[in-house]
């Protein structure tokens, strides 16, 4: 986590074969890959305003599309509007003053009004000359839509063409094909159609039900057209009226050209993500619903669960060619033990064929989500919310894996480096470091609970000039112990990690 | 329509009008956009800002896609793109590959349910309720015309030109730097801003006069403060003649009222009557003082004038125009929006189940295409 706000040196390739830091990943329980926001989907789990911190759920957020309440925008500046309060004098009501002449005749009361105020570019709501409001979260008049009259019915004119054009179609195509009754019915042998008989009973016309016609007067076009205003080129223009760009399309319904049209925008909400899965359905990260809480629900992030890499140093000044070293140091996250292989990354043609693996994976399991396969395969992940409904989703596209854009610069000494990482146990955390010896490999230069450090030799690429980045990759197998079944089950998993060991330096 | 009218009020589907400089965005049935945002992208590769047509490979434009939608679903609309209905206004005529990227996109990465591709000169004009018109579209990076008759667009009567904002903020620039601005300021943002707040369009008498060399007395300058801090001097003369580059006398006869004229030529005979009085404007680069009464005096001028219309356009001819509803920068998303709010959402859509199928996107132009949906 050394590196959450940095530009990280060390990256890990996710499944889909975009290249994150290791802060950027996820870590699917179910289908036991690495997951990336890219390859997950996104769903909008709960609404809320980012200035009062207001949970609105999500259908009256669709009712007030999606604007809070209570809150506003500068409309200049885009800045949180604030409401202030003044007295005001106002007289007293006239029902309760004349009341046996004490005094002498009216009397003033002092009110309390609002109004909205920019603390950013001194904007107010009386400069659109919007009355002040007696309570703060008063009844601010909204900008109404100019032509709203006409857009409904524009709207009704079109729904019900639409459908007229769908009635006639299928009267069209049920008189063209002919009854498939079996036996003639009595109206046939008589030669009274349904509608005749109808009438007879006196009965209204079944046709009666067909859409009405919606007239609509056509826009009408005119050959008189406004001419520029004749003082446009005497008059010099005074540019804080005029309003700009980003005003304007921050009104979108009337765009004022002057600013003294603009009213307060309703602020939007924000929005707590849930991710899910794509290929299980399993969400990965589900956020607490209250708006002030930055905790999760489910929270499968990749260094949770995938040992973490961080660079300690370059062992060696890096010249092309030339063998270097670097040192690594390897965190195990998990409760259990992992045996560590370190190799080469996968050729071109091995990552091809990954990737036609991971496709024939995905259209397998989209053969048999039927719900004949689904018994078998709840028993087998045997999670309760891998319900049928899930199961028998419709045709899905999954995004196709791509190959890794990085590629690594340097060739690793060491065909294979295996070793075990413990297991993470926090009250070792406070131990004194006296870890009995053991025997070590020689490239372990140290150890303690569920930390490694370990040194790396690799040699450079001829080609590399003076400058360029020596990247190092290496594909890393690890033992993962799956603790979502009822028996733990341990797997042997693998993750693709790049590295910037720095630049090549001239002689 | 009970049923119906529950599907739309759950899921409205999502009206998205992309355009070169400003993308248009929000749900059908609505009146007007949510929301008008520049088309940018910030990568979330490297956090930098991007336009998002800019693009050296398919990837690349297929990446910047992703990134782009993925804030306008979750940042500006906050929906659930998964199996929502999308109506697409596009250019007929635009660009193959960002069509079938973007439906691509679509429906791999957010799998939705279906897309609605409605042609943008044909959605402005049903804004109206008339089923004639020629369509003059001005956005950033060309002017596009389309004439429609009877709710049919005459597509060999199509013209494109390549001026539109782009063109009109190279001529500020190029104006401004012979008045000795300096030119490290003049950047797309602010040259954008010269244009929207001080230009306009100048009358076609001045505009003679212009072109005759004797130039009338210009507007006042203006004085412009750039980000706070330097104050340069917006001649008036460039706050009048900028958009003349869209009127320029050539030999090419390509001006604006030349494109539409030919146009109502290029269609038969019996059809150029409801046309000529039949004209709408719309789109970004229309949103400016004084462009449509200087386009009608242009056009009756070489209606009247030049030998060539003369003859082919005979009788009384008057130029109508029509007024949009709102602005003109979202009259086409207006029409998507209305599109969207009826039934041809249901019909009239490319579904998941048959992109899969093909993996295509049928085309407007392919008559197989065409013979399939009619
Ligand atoms: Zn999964
Ligand atoms: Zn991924
Ligand atoms: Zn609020
Ligand atoms: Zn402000």
């Amino acid at each position: 986590m050394a590196n959450f706000m940095q530009n990280s040196v060390v990256s890990y390739a996710c499944t889909c074969g975009l290249v994150n830091p290791i802060t950027k990943l996820f870590f699917c329980r179910h289908c036991l890959k690495l997951r990336c926001g890219f390859c997950v989907c996104h769903e909008v789990d709960s609404h809320f305003c980012s200035n009062c911190l207001e949970n609105i759920p999500s259908s009256e957020a669709k009712h007030k599309k999606n604007c809070c309440t209570n809150c506003f925008n500068c409309p200049c500046c885009q800045h949180t509007l604030s409401a202030r309060a003044t007295m005001v004098v106002v007289p007293k009501k006239t029902d309760d003053s004349p009341k046996e002449g004490e005094g002498d005749g009216v009397k003033a009361v002092t009110k309390k009004m609002y109004y909205l105020s920019c603390l950013g570019c001194r904007w107010t709501s009386r400069d659109v000359g919007i009355p002040d409001q007696n309570v703060a979260t008063g009844a601010w008049p909204e900008n109404e839509c100019s032509y709203q009259t006409r857009f409904n019915a524009l709207l009704e004119y079109y729904q019900a063409v639409v459908l007229q054009d769908k009635q006639e179609k299928q009267e069209y195509l049920r008189r063209k094909t002919p009854k498939a009754h079996k036996f003639p019915s009595l109206t046939d042998r008589t030669g009274l159609t349904v509608s005749m008989i109808r009438r007879q009973i006196g009965w209204p016309d079944k046709n009666t039900q067909k859409a009405k016609p919606v007239n609509i007067t056509p826009s009408v076009a005119t050959d008189e057209l406004e001419d520029l205003p004749a003082d446009v080129f005497t008059q010099p223009i005074n540019l804080r009226n005029v309003s700009n760009i980003q005003q304007r399309h921050g009104q979108p319904s009337d765009q004022p050209f002057t600013v003294n049209k603009l009213y307060p925008q309703r602020r939007i909400l924000w929005i707590k993500r849930s991710l899910r899965c794509r290929q299980c359905e399993h969400n990965v990260i589900k956020p607490e619903y209250h708006p002030t809480s930055v905790k999760y629900r489910i929270q499968l992030f990749a260094n949770y669960h995938v040992p973490d890499v961080l660079l300690v140093r370059s062992e060696e000044v890096l010249h092309a060619g030339k063998s270097g070293s670097i040192i690594l140091k390897l965190t195990n996250p998990t409760m259990h033990d992992m045996s560590i292989k370190i190799k080469e990354l996968p050729t071109l043609s091995e990552e091809l064929e990954m990737i036609e693996e991971f496709k024939l994976a995905c259209k397998i399991k989209e053969n048999t989500a039927t719900s004949a396969a689904a018994e078998s395969l709840k028993s087998i992940t045997s999670s309760p919310s891998l319900t049928s409904t899930t199961l028998s989703r419709q045709t899905s596209l999954i995004e196709d894996p791509r190959i890794v854009q990085q590629k690594a610069n340097v060739k690793l000494n060491n065909s294979e480096l295996n070793f075990v990482l413990n297991q993470r146990d926090d009250s070792t955390e406070f131990d004194e470091d006296v870890q009995t010896p053991r025997e070590e490999p020689e490239f372990i230069i140290w150890r303690k609970s569920n930390k490694v450090s370990i040194r790396l030799p690799f040699t450079t690429d001829e080609s590399l000039k003076v400058g360029d980045l020596v990247k190092v990759g290496f594909t890393m197998e690890y033992t993962y112990v799956n603790t979502v079944t009822n028996t733990p089950t341990s797997h042997t998993l693998s993750a693709r990690v790049f590295i910037d060991a720095g630049q090549i330096l001239g002689e | 329509m009970p049923l119906y009218e529950t599907v739309m009020q759950e899921k409205p589907p999502v009206v998205l009008d992309i355009g070169t400089a400003y993308t248009k965005l929000g749900f059908a049935a609505e009146a007007y956009p949510r929301k008008i945002i520049p088309s940018e992208v910030i990568l979330s590769s490297d956090g930098k800002t991007k336009a998002l047509l800019d693009y050296d490979s398919n990837t690349e434009l297929y990446d910047q896609f992703v990134d782009f939608l993925q804030m306008i679903f979750f940042k500006h609309l906050l929906v659930i793109p998964k199996e929502r209905k999308i109506v697409i206004v596009e250019n007929v005529l635009g660009q193959t590959i960002i069509r079938e990227t973007l439906a691509r996109v679509l429906f791999r990465h957010f799998e939705v349910s279906s897309i609605m591709f409605v042609p943008l000169h044909m959605a402005a004009l049903a804004t109206l309720a008339v089923p004639t018109g020629i369509v003059i579209d001005m956005g950033y990076t060309e002017t596009t015309v389309m004439p429609v008759y009877s709710r049919v667009q005459i597509l060999q009567a199509f013209q494109d030109q390549a001026y539109g904002g782009r063109a009109i903020h190279a001529e500020i620039k190029r104006q401004l730097l012979e008045a000795g601005v300096n030119g490290k300021h003049l950047t797309e943002s602010i040259l954008e801003d010269i244009k929207v707040r001080t230009c306009f369009v100048t009358n076609f008498e001045r505009a003679k006069a212009y072109r005759k060399g004797q130039p009338p007395a210009a507007p006042p300058d203006l004085e412009y403060l750039i980000n706070g801090e330097e104050i340069i001097v917006i001649p008036g003369t460039l706050r009048e003649t900028v958009f003349e580059i869209m009127f320029e006398e050539n030999n090419d006869r390509d001006s604006l009222p030349h494109l539409v004229l030919r146009a109502i030529l290029s269609c038969p005979v019996d059809v150029r009557r409801a046309l000529i009085e039949s004209i709408f404007v719309v789109g970004g680069s229309a949103i400016i003082m004084g462009l449509l009464s200087r386009l009608r005096a242009e056009m009756q001028y070489l209606a009247e004038k030049d030998e060539e219309y003369k003859q082919k356009l005979c009788g009384d001819i008057k130029f109508k125009f029509h007024k949009t509803i709102g602005r003109e920068n979202f009259t086409a998303w207006l029409g998507g929006s209305l599109c969207g709010g009826t039934d041809l959402i249901q019909t009239h859509s490319l579904t998941k189940e048959a992109y899969v199928k093909t993996d295509r996107v049928p085309d407007w132009i392919n008559l197989s295409d065409k013979r399939a949906t009619a």
